[in-house]
């Protein structure tokens, strides 16, 4: 949370994306994440930074983890802050959206049962 | 004297999520003649593994951490990966 305090911000908007039990392939234990690091990283950098241009951002924080990760745990965490709740929670709902549709991350929803890579969206 | 025979170049591609499973490797070797494009690359990786067929348009190439198509020509210095799609969040 320090990372995102300043004395000129008014507002601090968080989205924590977290597994759940139940995915596309039905009941979820856990979700294997993978991703292409070097690209993931530069996508996140150019979804920040169009984020700083058309929001008056103090702070932002992008963080999405990989590997396994169970159920109730967080997979993912945006932080943005600014001096009015406006630019703070518009900023955070445009980086998650288009970190789940323009970063090369893959999941793999695994339980007792079975493992499923989840079918998502073609990068262009 | 060998000028008429091409050239090759030993191009590296990286494999991601479902792609490295079927597959079995993170990353394969695919050799194309000197100056070859995405496209032609596109084609010979299918001729090699042709498992692959069944991701037609289900999958892109990056090239330096670019996604890309037809016409640019690629090297065994470029970055080439094959990416499913993508399911972050």
């Amino acid at each position: 949370m320090h990372e995102l305090e300043d004395n000129s911000a008014g507002a601090i908007s968080i989205f924590i994306g977290n597994v759940r039990n139940q995915g596309r392939s039905g009941n979820v234990s856990e979700i294997y994440y993978e991703a292409y690091i070097k690209m993931a990283e530069e996508k996140m950098n150019e979804i920040e930074n169009e984020a700083q241009t058309k929001w008056a951002i103090k702070k932002l924080v992008a963080i999405h983890r990989i590997g396994n990760i169970s159920v109730g745990e967080t997979s993912i965490m945006i932080g943005v802050s600014s001096e009015h709740r406006k630019d703070a929670f518009e900023a955070c709902k445009y980086v998650i959206d288009n970190v789940k549709t323009r970063v090369p991350i893959w999941k793999k929803e695994i339980s007792d049962e079975n493992q499923k890579w989840v079918d998502g969206i073609l990068l262009g | 004297m060998s000028s008429d025979i091409p050239n090759n170049d030993k191009i590296k591609v990286r494999l991601f999520a479902i792609l490295r499973e079927r597959v079995g490797e993170s990353e394969i070797t695919i050799t194309v003649p000197t100056g070859t494009t995405v496209s032609l690359l596109h084609d010979e990786i299918l001729k090699k593994y042709p498992l692959l067929k069944s991701f037609n348009n289900k999958f892109v190439i990056s090239v330096n951490c670019k996604v890309t198509t037809g016409n640019i020509i690629i090297t065994s210095r470029d970055e080439i990966a094959l990416l499913p799609p993508v399911s972050g969040g």
